[in-house]
């Protein structure tokens, strides 16, 4: 019993903490409605996995210097049922990404809408709440 | 001297009639007519310290001290030393300087396959016909084994996806879909870049591929072995073999060993009111 509300209220204080952003969390509360962005960059890693699945993209900056970036999908179910399986993802790849930023700007984080590949194909990332705000406010880039 | 080239000459015949035993071991049958492996088994051997021969070495704490130093083996890589390419070979130096935190083990975080395997901890398989379930008594982690399955991983997942079948007295299974660390592996506490195979820092990403092959040798022995692939590290494929024990104790149970309750202030301490 004093383990579990131990483990219990270190629960609490993760789900308090700001810096969990890949906590399993109401996508809005990290992202920001209004701040949609595109990204342009080469795969660098895919992480199928539960409870969201994370794509990670080398952006090349207007300097030069490559930033990475993560790009946060619904359930790896979801994403499946939209064509994307972890072999249609290849490292080096190029996609183009239509999301929402994090609400900290110094996280390079997006909720991912949908990506493009190089020749036009479009992937629906099954990220249900982002996809809602893209369609009910119109403002995804 | 006869007396002595007799001996070895016994012993020899002896040996190759053990070994020829467990090549021809019949195992018992189970009600659908599988070769019987329920029950619980361990492995004894150092492989969890570090898969390749090694000597004694002292341990990674220092007030620790002999308890738990690490024991000596032999090694258990068949076709060593692991085929590392050159890059993932100065990897693993590093992840081995820094085991404490890449670690999956001293983390709890599942630990995976094959490691699971050979922890030092029991495993109990408990077989139907369609599906084997192995329950290790570390942090509870289970893989559920599917017979005759084809599925291909779901997603990404710290145990991995296991398809199996039955090659006359051989389980092989059929194993992908392995995470490669936790999810975004940034620099936060508890992050864990890749998998280790052991506490030396041999590692793999979630490119692992394993193929097993369990059958048994004897009442109280399964031949364990399971051929490692991965691209992101290795050049070829490569293979670890060894015996698993059966725990013949009367009252023998898997225990609990919830190890996350050891592990909250070591991996989110940070996160504590001071």
């Amino acid at each position: 019993m004093q383990a579990r509300s131990t483990t219990l209220l270190i629960g609490v204080i993760l789900a308090l903490g700001a810096t969990t952003a890949r906590a399993h969390h109401s996508w809005n509360t990290v992202f920001s409605e209004d701040k949609p962005l595109v990204l342009r960059g080469t795969i660098a890693k895919v992480e199928l996995v539960n409870p969201h699945a994370w794509i990670w993209i080398d952006v090349k900056t207007a300097d030069g210097t490559t930033q990475k970036w993560g790009i946060e999908g619904g359930p790896p179910n979801g994403l499946i049922r939209n064509g994307i399986t972890k072999d249609s993802l290849k490292i080096g790849e190029e996609l183009i990404v239509h999301g929402y930023g994090a609400r900290d700007d110094t996280t390079y984080q997006v909720a991912g809408v949908k990506y493009e590949k190089a020749d036009g194909q479009e992937f629906w990332l099954a990220n249900e709440g982002a996809e809602a705000t893209a369609k009910a406010k119109g403002n995804l880039k | 001297m006869i007396r002595a080239t007799i001996s070895a000459s016994v012993l020899a015949t002896l040996l190759a009639g053990a070994a020829m035993s467990a090549q021809t071991y019949r195992a018992l049958r189970t009600a659908s007519g599988q070769p019987d492996l329920n029950g619980f088994w361990q492995a004894l051997n150092t492989a969890n310290w570090d898969l390749e021969a090694h000597e004694a070495a002292a341990g990674p704490v220092l007030q620790l001290g002999a308890a738990y130093a690490v024991p000596p083996g032999a090694g258990v890589v068949v076709d060593g030393p692991i085929p590392y390419k050159p890059d993932a070979l100065a990897m693993k130096r590093k992840y081995a300087a820094n085991a404490l935190r890449e670690d999956a083990e001293v983390k709890c975080y599942l630990p995976g396959v094959p490691r699971v395997m050979y922890m030092p901890y029991p495993v109990q398989i408990v077989q139907s016909t369609d599906t084997i379930v192995m329950m290790s008594e570390f942090a509870s982690a289970v893989r559920t084994i599917y017979i005759n399955g084809t599925a291909r991983p779901p997603a990404d997942t710290w145990m991995g996806w296991s398809n199996g079948k039955w090659d006359g007295e051989t389980l092989v299974i059929d194993s992908r879909g392995f995470m490669s660390g936790t999810v975004g592996a940034l620099d936060e506490e508890g992050a864990v870049h890749v998998r280790f195979l052991d506490r030396a820092g041999n590692y793999h990403t979630d490119g692992l591929h394993v193929v097993e092959r369990i059958r048994r040798t004897g009442p109280d022995h399964l031949q364990y072995e399971a051929t490692i692939e991965d691209p992101n590290v290795y050049t070829r494929p490569w293979t670890i073999r060894m015996p698993l024990y059966r725990r013949v104790e009367a009252n023998m149970q898997l225990g609990d060993f919830k190890c996350e309750e050891f592990v909250g202030d070591l991996v989110y301490g940070k996160y504590q009111k001071k």
